[in-house]
């Protein structure tokens, strides 16, 4: 058990998901395993933006009808939570904004209804306009998690962009509804550490 | 762990490999054309094709190194607008994500999806400071062939509306289709450096002769006549472009264009106008850079009437070695001229921003850096002669007596 904050937990071994509340640990189902990608990142990479320097603790991936992507479960030296997610070979890191979902537009989708693209919302005085409206389903998972990634375990994803690479996530699952804000990078732009070596490619030296 | 997952054609038999495996969703089988999802572990049959697949200049597999970076190509369209064909190549390394290439013609871009938005309206857009224009062609790509894997569902057919914004050879293209917006900076690239990075072989020049043009001999020789006549009719011409030219007045600056932002506003200098009016020629030099390019506008504000002519100006140099040796291009130096100025006073001012080639750094990567600038000085002057006019009517005046000329020289032979 890796994280303690993390309620969470996919044992890498059994792939069994694990609940820990406080000092119990309880096995509530088996997880998938990750599908074979050739994702750069792993658990334990390591990020630094803007000096904060953050270490990837889980995955899930997610799987929509035309396709699948991963998110990773990062945690911050500050002790916060990020998420990093992967998309047509760029990243897209945020950190989640509660007051957010105060907005009428985050209301609509919090209380059940959908969002369209090209919908937009102004956020410390920027503009983010609805790109993408995703219905997922876990196909696997692994580390430490927020919620529960057992089969079947399904979300609503709206993606909002902004012009100047600005990025809002707008989740809604069976546990309720979060807000994530952050921007769209290229990997050099996270000074990543620890990458995964994959066979036939070198890791560039900026990124060893 | 191995970089590449295989899958078998569920059409053919044929054996494929997924080179972005978790990334790519459909795959145009290279044996028999047809359409596969790969986006599960189970792959499925979108669309069956029984064709040979298409060949294309770089087939799916090759590697290449590009910029600096280690590219393979994993898929290859043929798309269409209907008069023009051209092939889009996508280019993935793991580590640094996609690019592309377009082969149209001869010519090569290099395209890098964009994280920022450009904004504007149908006429311009402006990104990172710098304004592009809305070109003339406006093609809708209809995709003809796939070959290979691709991060989105493709298939034959697949139309897209397109719509291009440039500034000098740079262009910004935008891709509509299913309601997603994709935004694509596309940056010149000289097919020897492709042919060098890919190792592709070039075809022989082939030694093309043109047929031979026999003409009738003249019966009469007016030819030294015709020179006379054009001559004469040239210089006439240079003698009212210097009078109409006027009295000469200049105004200096100097620019420091700073990358991933616009100097707005820097004031050159004055110029006064004393005729009913004249051209004004601003020439911009760069100091010495290498691989970098000014993007610079121009504003000759009227004093009086606050009203102002624009202009665009392009300072660039770039350098590289290919499988020919070394080569450079473009031009540190570069000359803008407005065509009748009213009499008047005029302010004028310059918008810089610097660029790197082939790609500037995204602003947060940047964000660090100390800013970097280039020198760029400008000089404005009033009584400029139309050179570029001039050269072309030369031509024009010429034409016919230089084609006669031609011929009997061919005839003698």
């Amino acid at each position: 058990m890796r994280d303690g904050a993390v309620p969470y937990t996919t044992c890498a071994h059994c792939q069994s998901l694990v609940l820990r509340d406080g000092l119990s640990a309880e096995v509530i189902g088996k997880v998938a395993v990750v599908p074979f990608d050739v994702s750069p990142v792993q658990l334990n990479t390591s990020f630094t933006v803007a000096g904060l320097h953050m270490v990837t603790v889980g995955r899930v991936r997610w799987g929509w009808s035309a396709g699948s992507w991963n998110e990773w479960f990062l945690r911050a030296d500050d002790g916060s939570a990020r998420w990093l997610a992967e998309a047509m070979g760029m990243f897209m890191l945020t950190v989640e904004r509660p007051d957010i979902l105060e907005r009428p537009l985050a209301q609509t989708l919090v209380h059940g209804g959908t969002l369209i693209p090209g919908s937009d919302l102004e956020i410390d005085g920027e503009g983010y306009q609805v790109t993408d409206v995703k219905d997922a389903q876990c196909l696997g998972s692994e580390g430490d998690l927020p919620f529960p990634t057992l089969s079947g375990w399904q979300m609503t994803n709206v993606d909002f962009r902004a012009p100047s690479g600005g990025a809002l996530s707008l989740q809604r699952d069976a546990e309720g509804t979060t807000a994530w804000l952050g921007w769209w990078f290229e990997l050099a732009g996270l000074s990543p550490k620890g990458l995964r070596e994959i066979e036939g490619w070198t890791v560039p030296e900026a990124m060893r | 762990m191995s970089g590449v997952r295989t899958v078998s054609c569920p059409n053919c038999g044929g054996s494929l490999e997924v080179r972005a495996a978790g990334y790519s969703v459909s795959l145009g089988c290279r044996y028999c054309g047809s359409i596969v999802d790969i986006s599960r572990p189970e792959v499925a049959l979108i669309a069956a094709y029984n064709r040979e697949a298409a060949t294309f200049t770089l087939p799916p597999g090759v590697r290449g190194t590009l910029f600096g970076t280690e590219w393979q190509v994993i898929g290859a369209l043929r798309r269409s607008d209907g008069e023009a064909t051209w092939d889009e190549y996508l280019l993935f390394n793991p580590y640094i994500g996609y690019r592309w290439l377009v082969a149209s013609e001869g010519e090569w871009q290099f395209g890098t999806m964009l994280l920022d938005r450009p904004e504007g309206d149908v006429d311009s857009v402006t990104w990172r400071g710098a304004r592009y224009t809305r070109a003339m062609h406006q093609p809708d790509a209809t995709t003809e062939t796939v070959v290979g894997e691709f991060y989105w569902r493709v298939a034959r057919g697949d139309r897209a509306r397109c719509s291009s914004f440039e500034r000098g050879n740079n262009s910004l293209s935008l891709e509509e289709s299913d309601g997603e917006v994709n935004w694509t900076l596309l940056v010149p690239v000289r097919a020897r450096e492709i042919e060098s990075a890919f190792g592709l072989k070039r075809d022989d020049p082939v030694n093309k002769r043109r047929s031979l043009y026999v003409s009738r001999a003249d019966d009469s020789d007016d030819l030294p006549r015709m020179y006379l006549i054009s001559t004469v009719a040239a210089i006439m011409a240079l003698v009212l472009m210097l009078v109409l030219a006027g009295p000469t007045q200049r105004a200096v600056g100097a620019i420091k264009a700073p990358f991933g932002t616009t100097r707005e506003g820097q004031l050159i200098g004055t110029i006064a106008i004393a005729r009913p009016w004249q051209f004004v020629t601003i020439h911009a030099q760069g100091s010495d850079f290498e691989n970098r390019w000014v993007d610079i506008d121009y504003s000759i504000v009227d004093r009086s009437t606050g009203q102002s002519v624009d202009g665009y100006g392009l300072v660039e140099h770039y350098s590289g070695r290919d499988s020919d040796g070394a080569w450079s291009e473009g031009s540190r130096a570069t000359n803008t001229q407005f065509g009748r100025l009213p009499r008047g006073t005029y302010d004028i001012y310059a918008d810089a921003q610097a660029h790197a080639w082939p790609v500037d750094e995204a602003p947060q990567a940047s964000g660090w850096n100390a800013p970097e600038v280039l020198d760029v000085r400008v000089e404005a002057r009033t009584g400029s002669v139309p050179w570029g006019n001039f050269w072309t009517l030369l031509l024009l005046l010429m034409a016919v007596p230089l084609l006669v000329t031609w011929r009997r020289v061919r005839n003698q032979e």
